[in-house]
């Protein structure tokens, strides 16, 4: 006799066969409860598990597999009878349920009959376990959730003071703060939040990526923590890119960053050519010392395109840009009350504002083009410790608006 | 280079807007790159594999002027075809049909790039490729460029 359980949506289902394999028992169960099985009598557990499922044409055999995998690792002993357990966060219908179903095809026990004090025990230790792993899952739940809710009072405390500090000044509630006074932009919302889960992972990768670096680790380690990193930023520009649908201007004006990382903000974000400069940081670009040594002749000459190319790139956007504003200005100032509306007028200029999404889109292009490049260029430990040096750039601007704002408070 | 050679040594019969291929290759903002006007039965077929870059967008769109500086800093004298909304739709069939961009249904966008007479694509392309160095030969290839 086989019990099976089937995962199928919010409903679980308990199917039984009698050892005729006719037979079949149907016992809806709330979503909640998870069945793990022990194997029948001579056969091992994995090959119960197939046999199971393909008799039974699961249609998702694999997850419940290592469903069953994972609860088999927890119960050891694994003896010939089949048993049903059932664990329950929530209900306590459950050992109805599970004794109903274990009593069922009583021919099968006949062989037991013997020993149910055996089963009894085995059943009651096995569904102690599954409590205790559901306490403890339960317990990590609330843990995880009473940080996201400091990190929420942390957040709002922020706000708060940065709608004090934008309050004293003249006229620039708007520029600070757009649509403050209650819109609320759930892009941008979700862009905030997504973006400290990334802040947090990016000190992460940081800290693997020196230790790693100092420990001197082979490259293959090297390159998957480089792999890492670099899909990291890739998934920071898709959600620049999303956001920017949400609410171009507070990409674009850096609003996401930290104050003094703003201070060098370029159409939404650091000027391509500046990140080059950082990350390679050889003599020959020469702003934060050599931090890729020694990089071959050829590297260097490469480097050197790259950055010619970036500077290209940034001119030719920005001249863009530039056309972009006069453009806007004209439309804005040329537009008249015309029985009492702006609207001709403010359409076109609407339009023209939708131009800067493509803009900002733009500028992150070429920064991924640019770090793609170099990464064509490095090897894997210059890379490495090029993405820590960009890291540890970032990062260290971030604490200094830290020091920054707190120095504001003290004097305010 | 003081002035530009032209590309081709055109008969002067062809009344393309080309003429003025005396500016300056140095990127010199203050000259603006030659402008192709649509004539009656113009042949856009003709003008792509005439010119060795041509640029095709929208008129006043502040996209198409990045790429033409950014073409223009290459010392490239690209053609700009510029393109009113009313005749966007058809123009961009055309384009399409030329380039065979429609068959696997992708959408011809402005502003387009075709260089040595075959669609190259748009400025996302066209900056990636730049970054990595590849668009220099590229150009030289086409003939657009000689240096």
């Amino acid at each position: 006799m086989l019990g099976l359980c089937l995962v199928s949506g919010k409903a679980l289902w308990l199917l039984w066969f009698d050892n005729k394999g006719l037979e079949r028992k149907h016992f809806p169960l709330p979503s909640s409860s998870v069945i793990p099985l022990c194997c029948p009598k001579n056969m091992n557990s994995s090959s119960a598990q197939f046999v199971t499922s393909r008799r039974m044409g699961v249609y998702d055999p694999i997850q419940q597999m290592s469903m069953w995998g994972e609860n088999f690792k927890s119960n050891n002993n694994l003896n010939s009878s089949a048993s049903l357990i059932v664990e329950d966060v929530k209900l306590d219908s459950q050992s109805e349920v599970a004794s109903h179903g274990i009593s069922g095809p009583s021919n099968q026990y006949d062989q037991e009959a013997t020993k149910p004090v055996d089963k009894t025990q085995r059943r009651l230790a096995q569904n102690r376990e599954a409590a205790r792993k559901s306490r403890l899952r339960k317990k990590a739940y609330v843990q995880q959730l009473e940080t996201s809710r400091l990190k929420l009072n942390q957040l709002e405390h922020e706000l708060e003071c940065a709608r004090h500090q934008s309050s004293y000044m003249v006229g620039g509630l708007d520029a600070i703060h757009p649509g403050f006074p209650g819109a609320v932009n759930p892009g941008i919302t979700t862009f905030e939040i997504e973006y400290g889960n990334w802040v947090e992972e990016q000190n992460r990768q940081i800290r693997a990526l020196r230790n790693a670096l100092n420990a001197d680790v082979p490259d293959m380690k090297l390159r998957i923590l480089v792999e890492n990193c670099r899909h990291h930023y890739i998934e920071l520009f898709r959600m620049k890119e999303t956001a920017a649908k949400a609410d171009v201007f507070y990409v674009s004006s850096g609003m996401w960053k930290t104050s003094a990382e703003r201070f060098f903000s370029w159409i939404g974000g650091i000027r391509p050519s500046e990140l080059l400069k950082v990350t390679c940081g050889s003599s020959q670009i020469n702003v934060l010392g050599p931090q890729l040594s020694p990089m071959t002749e050829e590297q260097s000459v490469q480097v050197g395109y790259l950055q010619d190319a970036c500077l290209q790139a940034e001119d030719a956007l920005w001249q863009g840009m530039e056309r972009l504003q006069q453009t806007l200005a004209e439309t804005v100032a040329a537009s008249q009350l015309i029985e009492g509306s702006y609207i001709p007028q403010m359409a076109a200029a609407m339009k023209k504002l939708e131009n800067l999404v493509e803009f900002v889109n733009e500028a992150d292009h070429i920064r991924e083009e640019a770090l793609d490049q170099m990464f064509r260029i490095l090897t894997i430990r210059q890379a490495a410790r090029g993405l820590l040096a960009l890291g540890e750039y970032f990062q260290r601007f971030r604490d200094l608006s830290k020091l920054w704002a707190a120095r504001s408070h003290e004097q305010a | 280079m003081q002035q530009a050679i032209p590309y081709k040594s055109w008969p002067p019969i062809h009344t393309k807007a080309q003429q003025s291929f005396s500016l300056k290759v140095d990127g010199n903002p203050l000259v603006s790159p030659p402008k192709v006007v649509l004539r009656e039965g113009e042949d856009m077929l003709n003008m792509v594999s005439e010119n060795a870059v041509i640029v095709f967008a929208r008129r006043g769109c502040c996209m198409s002027h990045v790429v033409k500086r950014l073409l223009l800093g290459l010392g490239v004298n690209p053609a700009v075809y510029e393109v009113d909304e009313k005749d966007e739709i058809g123009v961009v069939k055309e384009l399409e049909t030329l380039s065979n961009t429609g068959k696997d249904g992708k959408v011809l966008q402005f502003p387009a790039v075709f260089i040595g007479g075959s669609l190259f694509g748009g400025l996302d392309r066209v900056m990636a490729t730049h970054i990595s160095g590849e668009l220099v030969p590229i150009l030289k290839d086409a003939g657009a460029l000689w240096l």
